[in-house]
């Protein structure tokens, strides 16, 4: 079984709740889960056996938050070799925000994948404009992503 | 040191609840209250943030879990200062986090600001969230009215009035209030900003999102265009208010709103009422200007008031450390000032939280009861959470088809009903 990580950037914090109930939602089905936030979290952790999960809010003009700007800037500067490493990406994001809703997910999936890494399953969307409960939206998309991660196995 | 430790919180606004979240990490065991003189959480979330902004108001899903899941107390309808004092709270709970906002909103500091016709935009904004502790009635803002500041709260208040009453579909307006204004709604806006575009405090987005709006022509005598290499945000600023611009209505025209940047207000004039506003500018010597206006709106931010804060004498802001004594501190607008948006809170909360945690065992010495040490007319006076989900249901069932709730502008109805104490009325009827 592999370990699954889940890093999230955020600034109101809604990209935590999400993470904290989809990693109880893994656990749950006994599955090694770590959370953490990719303000402390450093590159040079990544490793190519653990299946990682991000989940990122957008700012700005369709930019990351705060908290994830220091990973993302060092993924630009270091530019390490992702090949092997699978991950799934979640954005959260608002179509109030008509023009650049959900970039700051976009923006890191782009950067993953030009880095090597590989994306399972589909971006995950989160429109805060509809009030639902931002980890039950998360938990949800995520059971989708292993079935497919079961699937191409 | 086996007594469980108390906590305190003054305030469910933002920052009572990050605070409250950060705590309940650290001390899965303790026992965390949240005391608020409203009955209902949130503070400006569901009081300040504007009405048809229901996307920022759905964060209160998020600190709602404080209070379902993480064993988080809310006492509502309990105000520190008159129902029980800062001491009694202190001597009862290990620590005691002040997060209780600044309710007072800045003067401008110019002559003819006591004018009647003078208002706060936090008046405004109180007012068209139904505020239970605010004067109800719209002040009179007669056809042309004055914003005084260039931050996103002015552009609240000229969103809400330059709206339609169709508009405000599934927000949580107060539709008598806005009833009230659209009876004699101005045709004019004059917004004063003392900042150039480059350096005006405002998101783009806020701008930009005045465009939506059907019937208003807008204006901008000042030159628009920032220096190439600006900041992004600078562009994006300018770029909004070019897009403003663009936008003809025609024979459709129902007000005006100009855009003024860089001009600074030096009087409020008129005799015994509003007649006109002088500005000054602020970057080069043009002539001053004098903008008519029936009314003047002031949304220059809010700010600490001089008098004795619960016996600590006067607070000013304070960017460093959250500590104020043994076992006290504050966080959130009381502790920065009223800077920044409802996630500045959160990164204000985490590092008052980290403060609380590396002096935490020089605090649990003694044994502290917490809430079931307060006395029993005031554990008898609170709202809790489970009374406040009571209005909160009354509230959705009294809402009209278009709108996501009706609030109630009375806190003694919204006390009645969380209470349980209310006869009950079919949904609506008798609500105020
Ligand atoms: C008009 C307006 C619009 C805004 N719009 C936005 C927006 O769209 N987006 C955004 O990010 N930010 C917005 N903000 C900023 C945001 O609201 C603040 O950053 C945030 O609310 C500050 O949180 P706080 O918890 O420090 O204070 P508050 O939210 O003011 O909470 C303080 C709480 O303390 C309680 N309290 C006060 N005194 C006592 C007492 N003696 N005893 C018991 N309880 C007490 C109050 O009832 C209140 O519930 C807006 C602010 C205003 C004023
Ligand atoms: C100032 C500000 C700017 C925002 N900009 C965008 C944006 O450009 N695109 C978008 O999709 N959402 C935008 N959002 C919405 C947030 O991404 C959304 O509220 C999200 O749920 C926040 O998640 P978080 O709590 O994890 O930070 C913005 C929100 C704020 C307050």
């Amino acid at each position: 079984m592999m370990k699954i990580q889940v890093l999230f950037g955020t600034e109101s914090g809604n990209a935590e709740v999400a993470a904290e109930d989809l990693a109880e939602s893994v656990r749950n089905d006994s599955q090694e889960v770590e959370v953490q936030d990719l303000s402390s979290f450093s590159i040079s952790e990544l490793q190519h056996d653990s299946m990682y999960v991000f989940l990122c809010s957008t700012y700005g003009e369709g930019d990351l938050p705060n908290t994830a700007l220091p990973f993302y800037a060092d993924l630009s500067v270091v530019r390490p070799d992702l090949s092997g490493m699978r991950y799934a990406m979640f954005g959260l994001g608002d179509t109030f925000y008509t023009e650049t809703y959900g970039h700051g997910a976009t923006k890191l999936d782009d950067k993953l994948t030009e880095l090597g890494a590989q994306r399972v399953g589909e971006i995950g969307r989160y429109d805060a404009s509809t009030w639902e409960p931002v980890g039950e939206c998360a938990v949800a998309w995520f059971a989708g992503v292993l079935e497919d991660v079961s699937a191409v196995r | 040191m086996d007594t469980p430790l108390s906590i305190a919180v003054i305030g469910s606004g933002p920052s009572g609840c990050y605070i409250a979240q950060s705590l309940r990490r650290s001390f899965p065991q303790s026992e965390i209250t949240i005391y608020d003189r409203l009955a209902s959480p949130f503070g400006l979330v569901r009081y300040g943030v504007a009405p048809d902004h229901q996307s920022t108001k759905s964060i209160q899903s998020q600190f709602a879990r404080l209070f379902e899941r993480e064993n988080v107390r809310f006492a509502g309808n309990i105000e520190v200062g008159r129902d029980i004092s800062l001491d009694q709270l202190r001597n009862t709970h290990h620590i005691v986090v002040l997060a209780a906002g600044l309710p007072g909103d800045r003067p401008v500091g110019v002559p003819g600001e006591d004018l009647p016709e003078v208002y706060r935009a936090g008046r405004l904004t109180r007012l068209f969230n139904a505020h239970p502790l605010e004067q109800t009635g719209v002040p009179k803002l007669g056809k042309s009215v004055a914003i005084i500041g260039g931050g996103n709260v002015s552009i609240d208040v000229l969103r809400m009035l330059i709206k339609q009453p169709e508009d405000f579909v599934n927000s949580d307006i107060d539709d008598a209030v806005l009833a009230d204004y659209v009876r004699a709604p101005a045709g004019r806006i004059d917004l004063i900003c003392r900042s150039t575009i480059t350096n005006a405090p405002s998101d783009p987005v806020m701008l930009a999102e005045l465009g939506r709006i059907q019937g208003v022509r807008f204006s901008c005598p000042d030159p628009i265009e920032v220096a190439e290499g600006a900041p992004r945000t600078a562009l994006a600023r300018a770029k909004a208010v070019e897009g403003l611009l663009a936008i003809d209505p025609g024979t459709e025209t129902r007000v005006e709103v100009a855009l003024h940047f860089g001009w600074a207000p030096v009087s409020i004039n008129g005799d015994g009422h509003v007649r006109n506003v002088e500005l000054r500018s602020v970057n080069d010597d043009r002539r001053n200007l004098h903008l008519d206006a029936d009314s003047v709106v002031t949304a220059v931010g809010f700010d600490f008031d001089d008098g004795d804060w619960h016996g600590l004498g006067a607070l000013k802001a304070n960017l460093e450390s959250g500590a104020m004594d043994h076992g006290l501190y504050r966080t959130g607008w009381i502790k920065r000032g009223s800077r920044g948006t409802i996630a500045e809170n959160r990164s204000c909360a985490k590092a008052v939280a980290e403060e609380i945690v590396a002096s935490v065992d020089a605090l649990q010495r003694q044994t502290k009861p917490g809430y079931g040490g307060l006395p029993d007319e005031v554990r008898a006076r609170a709202v809790d959470y489970s009374a406040w989900k009571r209005v909160d249901a009354a509230e959705t069932e009294a809402a009209p088809g278009d709108r996501s709730r009706r609030k109630f502008p009375s806190h003694e109805h919204m006390v009645a009903i969380a209470h349980n104490k209310l006869v009950q009325t079919s949904a609506g009827t008798g609500a105020n």
